[in-house]
C-alpha cells in the first residue's frame, strides 16, 4: 500500500516511453522491502514522500521546493545544491533533499562494477534517485540530508577514487562527445583533452573565484553532438585544414545504390534512388563539389567543413589528416541580454598533449581578463559584448582575422588609438595656424 | 537508523582528506574493442533504428544498441542496466549526451539476443524500460532539466511533459522517416539549465506573474541588498511598507513591468515566491540547431507564447508539437532541419501550415537584438 | 600581502557591513584586499580552509560570508 495516493502521477505510467513514475514506485518498493538489508542513513520512505510531494505539485501546478545555500563539502564551493521541501510535516522524508553532482567519466563510458558501487553508496546514504545525467554532464545524486554530504564525499574519494563536479561561480564539470572512442568524424581526442583540462583546473572547478559560471565543452567535429557551440564559454570543435579524403570506389557504390546514404539514417521512407547531385553537391553550402568523369571532385580550399557530404557518405569521404580544433568563446543561455552562440576566436590550433598552447595562449589569459574585468554574474560572452571582440583579441595577443567575423562592421566609427595614427594626437596649433588663418 | 560513519571526523575535516582527484579516467571504462580501435574508426551505419555498427580499419566492428531512458533514474533501474551490460556486453555501457543508454557488443551474433532481452523488459505500469531507437532521421530522447521533482523556480514540470511528449512521438523515436533528425529539449524555467535555445523544438517553462512579496517576513528572512542585486533587470528596490496592523517594516517593491519572471530573487530570498497555478505554463520554441551542417547553428524562435500547464499529460503542448512534426515531415526536403525548412518557406508560411496563431507576443521587443528580427524588406509571402 | 593582514582586513570589512548583508561576491573580497584576483584567491582559499569564511551558493552563483552570519544561517545549518 503506497504511503500517498498519486492519482495524477499514476496516469504517467501508461504509454510506451519509460515511465519515471513506475521507476520511482519500484524504487519505493525495493526500499520498503530492503532485501539487501541496508542500514539506510536517510528515511527509508524517502521515495514515497518524493512521489507524494510531486503529486501535490501536479495538483497545485506549483513547485514545493525551496532553495538553500548549502554548497558542498568542506573547502569546496560547489558540487552540492541545497534543497528543502516547503511541506516538511507532510513529507518528512524529503524535508532536506540536497543534490550532489558527481563528475562523470569521459564519453560517459562505464563499467557495471563501478556503477554498482555508486549505487551501493547512494542507496546507503541517499535516496537512490539519480539523474543519468544532468544537463552539464554530471551524474546527479538527487536527495540526501546535510550530515550525509561529508560522509558521501569521504567514501567517494577514499573508496571510489571519485570526486564531485562543479556548481556555482566556478569551472563547471567539462563534458565531451564520444569522439575518437567510437566516431570516425572526431578530429581530436575529446576525452583526453576534457580529462586533461578537468585535472589541470581542479582548483578552478572546486573553489569559486570567477564572476560567474564557466563551461568547457568538447565536440570532435562540427556536427557538435554535445552542443558546445551553444552552451559553453569555451567551445572546442574538431576540424582539419587539409583535404577531405575521397574513396572513389565507395562514391560509385553510393551512386549505384549499394550503400545507403547517410549511413541509413533515412531508411524509414522511400526518398527515391540516391541522387548525388541533388543530395550532396547541390546541398554543399560552398558549392565546392562537382562530378567529373564519374569521379567526385572537391575544391578543398573552398570547403568550410560543414560535414554534410561526409555525413551523407561516411564510407566514401573521410576527414583530413592535418587536424586540430577551432575555438569559439562566449556561448550562453538567454539570461540576460538574450542567448549567445559562441564566437570564433581561434580558427585553428593543434590539440595534442600536453595542450600547452590551449592552456597558456587561450584559457588562462581569458580567465585573467574575465576575473579582472568581469562584473558579478557576467558571463564571458557578456563581457565580450561589453568590451568588444577586439579587446579580447588584444588580451590574447591574436591578430584580427576575417575568419572571426560573419562580415565586417556596418559603421565607420573606428576608435583609432593614438599610437595607430602617424604623429599621434598631440599637434602644434601654432604650426597649423601658419597655414590656416583664424 | 543508526548513523554509520564513513571514517570522516567532523572535528577534523582536513584529516586524511582527499580532494581534487577529478573523475575516473575515461579509459578505465572503455570496452576492449573501443580501447583497441580508438581513433581508427572508418565508418558507421544504422542497421535499423537504434542499432549502429562502427567499423574500424583493423576490420573490428562494434555494434551499439541505443535505448531511450528517463534521465530521472533509480538505483534499481541502474542495477538492471548493469545486469544487462554484464549479461551481454562484458559489463560495459555508456550514456549519450541526450540521456540515451548504449549497449555495445563486438560481434553481430550478440546483437539479436541483446535486442530481444531489451525489448522484453517492461515496467509494472506497462511502459518499456529500454525502447530501442533515437538514431538517424527521427526524434531522439528529450534533454531536460529538473522541474517539480527538485527545483525551486520551475514554471512547469520536466519529467511529466517529457513522458507525455515522448509517448506521442514514440514511433518517431523508433523510425527514420523524418527529413532530418529532430532534437527536442525542455527547460522548466528561463534559466534554461538545459540550454534549450538551439533545439528544433523546445519546451520552456515560463512564469507570467512577478513574485509575491511576503512583507511581514521579508526583512526577517532575507537580506534586502542581496535580493535587489539578484534581479537581472533591476526591478527590485528597497521600500518601507506599512503592514495591515499598522507596523512599519523594511521590505522591497517590485517594478512589475520590468520583471522578466526569472525567479532569481526567490533564490536569494524565500519571501519572494513566484509560482502560480494560472500564471505558469509553457512556451514553445522551434527552429534551432547546433550542428554546422549545411547551414550555421541557429537559435530557436518562440512560436507559441503560452500554453497553460495541464498535468498530468499536457495535452495541448503535446498536440502542438505533434502537429509541427507532422507538417515538417510532410513538407520539408530530405536533409532539411526544421529551422532550415521554416526559413525556406518563410515564417509566415510556417505559422499558416502549422495552424499556429501569430500574436503580438511573438514580436521581439527585448533590447537590441529585437530589431534584427523585424522584416526589413518587401519580400514576403501572402 | 601577508595572510594575517588579509584575514584582518576581510573580517573587519565584513563585520562592518554585517548590518545590511552577510554574503559577498569574490570580486568584493578582492577589492577589500586590493589584490589581483589570482592573488586574492589564494588568500581567500586559505580563509575558507581555516573556517574564517564559508561559501554560499545560489546553484549558479557563489558568494562568501562569515560562518553563522546571515538571516538564513539558522535554516541552512539545520541546527
Ligand atoms: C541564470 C542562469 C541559471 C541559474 C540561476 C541556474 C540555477 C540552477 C539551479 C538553482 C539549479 C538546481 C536545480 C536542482 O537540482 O534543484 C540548477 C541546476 C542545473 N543547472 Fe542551472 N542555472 C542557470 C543556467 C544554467 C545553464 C545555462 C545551464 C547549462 C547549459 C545550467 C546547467 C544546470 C545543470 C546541469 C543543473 C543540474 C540539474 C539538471 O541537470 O537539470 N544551468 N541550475
Ligand atoms: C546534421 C547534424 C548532425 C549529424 C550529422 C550528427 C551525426 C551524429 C552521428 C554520426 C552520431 C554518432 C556518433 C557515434 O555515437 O558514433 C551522433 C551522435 C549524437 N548526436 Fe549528433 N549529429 C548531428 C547533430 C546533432 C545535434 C544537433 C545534437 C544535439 C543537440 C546531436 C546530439 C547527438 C548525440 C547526443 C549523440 C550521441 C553522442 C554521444 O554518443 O555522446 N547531434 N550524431
Ligand atoms: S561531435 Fe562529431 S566527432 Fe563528436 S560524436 Fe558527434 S559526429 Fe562524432
Ligand atoms: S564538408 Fe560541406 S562545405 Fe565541405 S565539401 Fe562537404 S558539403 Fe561542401
Ligand atoms: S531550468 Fe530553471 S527551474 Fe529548471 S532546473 Fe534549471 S533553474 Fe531549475
Ligand atoms: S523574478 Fe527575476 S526579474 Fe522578476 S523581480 Fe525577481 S529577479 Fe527580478
Amino acid at each position: 500500500m503506497a504511503k500517498h495516493e498519486t492519482p495524477m502521477l499514476d496516469q504517467l505510467e501508461s504509454g510506451p516511453w519509460p515511465s519515471f513514475v513506475s521507476d520511482l514506485k519500484q524504487q519505493a518498493e525495493v526500499r520498503a522491502k530492503n532485501e539487501a538489508n541496508i542500514e539506510f542513513q536517510i528515511p527509508r520512505d524517502v521515495v514515497e514522500d518524493l512521489l507524494g510531494v510531486l503529486e501535490l505539485s501536479y495538483d497545485h501546478g506549483r513547485t514545493h521546493w525551496k532553495h538553500g545555500g548549502i554548497v558542498g563539502v568542506f573547502g569546496y564551493g560547489g558540487g552540492v545544491i541545497g534543497r528543502y521541501c516547503d511541506q516538511p510535516e507532510q513529507f518528512p522524508g524529503v524535508a532536506h533533499f540536497h543534490t550532489m553532482r558527481v563528475n562523470q567519466p569521459g564519453g560517459k563510458f562505464y563499467k557495471a562494477e563501478y556503477l554498482k558501487q555508486l549505487c551501493d553508496l547512494w542507496d546507503f546514504r541517499g535516496s537512490g534517485i539519480t539523474n543519468m545525467h544532468g544537463s552539464t554532464g554530471d551524474i546527479i545524486f538527487l536527495g540526501t540530508t546535510t550530515p550525509q554530504l561529508e560522509e558521501i564525499f569521504y567514501e567517494m574519494t577514499h573508496k571510489l577514487n571519485q570526486d564531485l563536479g562543479g556548481s556555482g561561480s566556478n569551472l563547471r564539470t567539462p563534458a565531451d562527445c564520444v569522439g575518437q572512442a567510437r566516431c570516425e568524424f572526431a578530429c581530436y581526442d575529446t576525452q583526453d583533452l576534457c580529462y586533461d583540462l578537468t585535472m589541470e583546473y581542479q582548483d578552478e572547478l572546486h573553489r569559486p573565484a570567477f564572476p560567474y559560471k564557466f563551461k568547457f565543452k568538447f565536440d570532435g567535429c562540427p556536427n557538435c553532438c554535445v552542443a558546445s557551440i551553444a552552451r559553453s564559454d569555451l567551445s572546442f570543435i574538431g576540424t582539419w585544414r587539409d583535404d577531405i579524403k575521397i574513396d572513389q570506389e565507395a562514391v560509385a557504390a553510393y551512386i549505384g545504390g549499394e550503400i545507403p546514404p547517410n549511413a541509413g539514417a533515412h531508411s524509414g521512407r522511400d526518398w527515391g534512388p540516391f541522387d548525388i547531385q541533388k543530395e550532396v553537391i547541390d546541398n554543399c553550402p560552398t558549392e565546392c563539389m562537382w562530378m567529373e568523369d564519374g569521379k567526385l571532385k572537391i575544391d578543398n580550399k573552398e570547403c568550410n567543413r560543414c560535414m554534410h557530404c561526409i555525413n551523407v557518405m561516411p564510407r566514401a569521404l573521410h576527414i583530413g589528416d592535418d587536424r586540430g580544433v577551432t575555438i569559439l568563446a562566449g556561448a550562453k543561455a538567454p539570461i540576460l541580454d538574450g542567448a549567445q552562440m559562441g564566437s570564433l576566436i581561434v580558427p585553428f590550433m593543434k590539440a595534442e598533449p600536453p595542450y600547452t598552447e590551449i592552456k597558456e595562449k587561450v584559457i588562462e589569459p581569458i580567465w585573467d581578463w574575465w576575473m579582472e574585468e568581469g562584473k558579478n554574474r557576467e558571463r564571458l560572452g557578456e563581457l565580450m559584448k561589453r568590451q568588444g571582440l577586439q579587446k579580447m583579441l588584444d588580451v590574447l595577443g591574436f591578430e584580427a582575422d576575417p575568419r572571426m567575423v560573419q562580415e565586417p562592421r556596418h559603421n565607420p566609427y573606428i576608435f583609432w588609438k593614438e599610437e595607430e595614427v602617424p604623429g599621434g594626437f598631440k599637434r602644434d596649433i601654432n604650426e597649423f595656424r601658419k597655414y590656416h588663418q583664424r | 537508523m543508526a548513523f554509520i560513519s564513513s571514517g570522516y571526523n567532523p572535528d577534523k575535516p582536513m584529516e586524511d582528506r582527499i580532494t581534487d582527484i577529478g573523475p575516473r579516467k575515461y579509459d578505465e571504462f572503455y570496452p576492449p574493442v573501443i580501447a583497441k580501435n580508438k581513433g581508427q574508426w572508418l565508418y558507421h551505419e544504422y542497421l535499423r533504428p537504434g542499432v549502429l555498427v562502427h567499423v574500424a580499419k583493423s576490420g573490428d566492428e562494434v555494434y551499439t544498441v541505443r535505448c531511450g531512458g528517463a534521465r530521472l533514474m533509480s538505483t534499481t533501474h541502474i542495477r538492471e542496466i548493469c545486469e544487462i551490460a554484464e549479461k551481454h556486453c562484458d559489463g560495459y555501457l555508456r550514456f549519450t549526451t541526450r540521456n540515451n543508454i548504449e549497449f555495445m557488443v563486438d560481434s553481430k551474433e550478440k546483437v539479436e539476443p541483446l535486442i530481444k532481452d531489451l525489448e522484453g523488459r517492461k515496467f509494472d505500469g506497462g511502459s518499456f524500460k529500454f525502447p530501442i531507437g533515437g538514431t538517424g532521421a527521427g526524434v531522439s530522447n528529450i534533454v531536460h532539466t529538473q522541474g517539480w521533482i527538485h527545483c525551486h523556480t520551475p514554471a512547469t514540470d520536466a519529467s511529466g511533459p517529457v513522458k507525455a511528449v515522448m509517448d506521442e512521438l514514440f514511433t518517431d523515436f523508433q523510425s527514420h522517416r523524418l527529413p532530418a533528425h529532430v532534437r527536442v529539449s525542455l527547460a522548466c524555467c528561463l534559466n534554461m539549465c538545459g540550454a534549450v535555445h538551439c533545439s528544433d523544438i523546445a519546451i520552456l517553462g515560463y512564469h507570467r506573474k512577478p513574485p509575491m512579496i511576503d512583507h511581514e517576513y521579508l526583512d526577517k528572512m532575507c537580506e534586502i541588498p542581496l535580493a535587489i542585486a539578484a534581479c537581472p533587470t533591476a526591478a527590485i528596490r528597497p521600500a518601507k511598507v506599512e503592514l495591515p496592523n499598522g507596523k512599519k517594516v523594511n521590505s522591497v517593491a517590485i517594478k512589475e513591468e520590468r520583471c522578466m519572471f526569472c525567479g532569481n530573487c526567490y533564490t536569494m530570498c524565500p519571501s519572494l515566491p513566484l509560482a502560480d497555478t494560472e500564471g505558469d505554463g509553457i512556451v514553445i520554441m522551434a527552429g534551432g540547431k547546433v550542428s554546422n551542417r549545411i547551414s550555421p547553428p541557429k537559435f530557436s524562435k518562440v512560436v507559441v507564447a503560452f500554453i497553460p500547464n495541464e498535468p498530468p499529460r499536457w495535452p495541448k503542448t503535446v498536440e502542438v508539437i505533434k502537429k509541427m512534426i507532422e507538417v515538417y515531415a510532410a513538407d520539408a526536403r530530405k536533409y532539411e532541419r526544421l529551422g532550415e525548412w521554416a526559413e525556406r518557406i518563410g515564417w509566415e508560411r510556417f505559422f499558416e501550415k502549422c495552424e499556429l496563431e501569430f500574436t503580438h507576443h511573438l514580436i521581439d521587443d527585448f533590447r537590441d537584438p529585437a530589431y534584427y528580427t523585424w522584416r526589413q524588406t518587401t519580400q514576403f509571402k501572402f | 600581502m601577508e595572510y594575517e593582514e588579509a584575514k584582518k582586513k576581510i573580517t573587519e570589512a565584513l563585520q562592518k557591513k554585517l548590518k545590511t548583508k552577510s554574503k559577498f561576491y569574490f570580486s568584493d573580497l578582492a577589492k577589500i584586499l586590493g589584490e589581483k584576483p589570482r592573488v586574492a584567491k589564494k588568500l581567500i582559499n586559505q580563509m575558507v580552509q581555516e573556517g574564517v569564511l564559508e561559501y554560499w551558493s545560489s546553484g549558479s552563483t557563489s558568494m562568501y560570508g562569515m560562518p553563522g552570519t546571515g538571516k538564513q544561517a539558522h535554516a541552512e545549518h539545520e541546527d
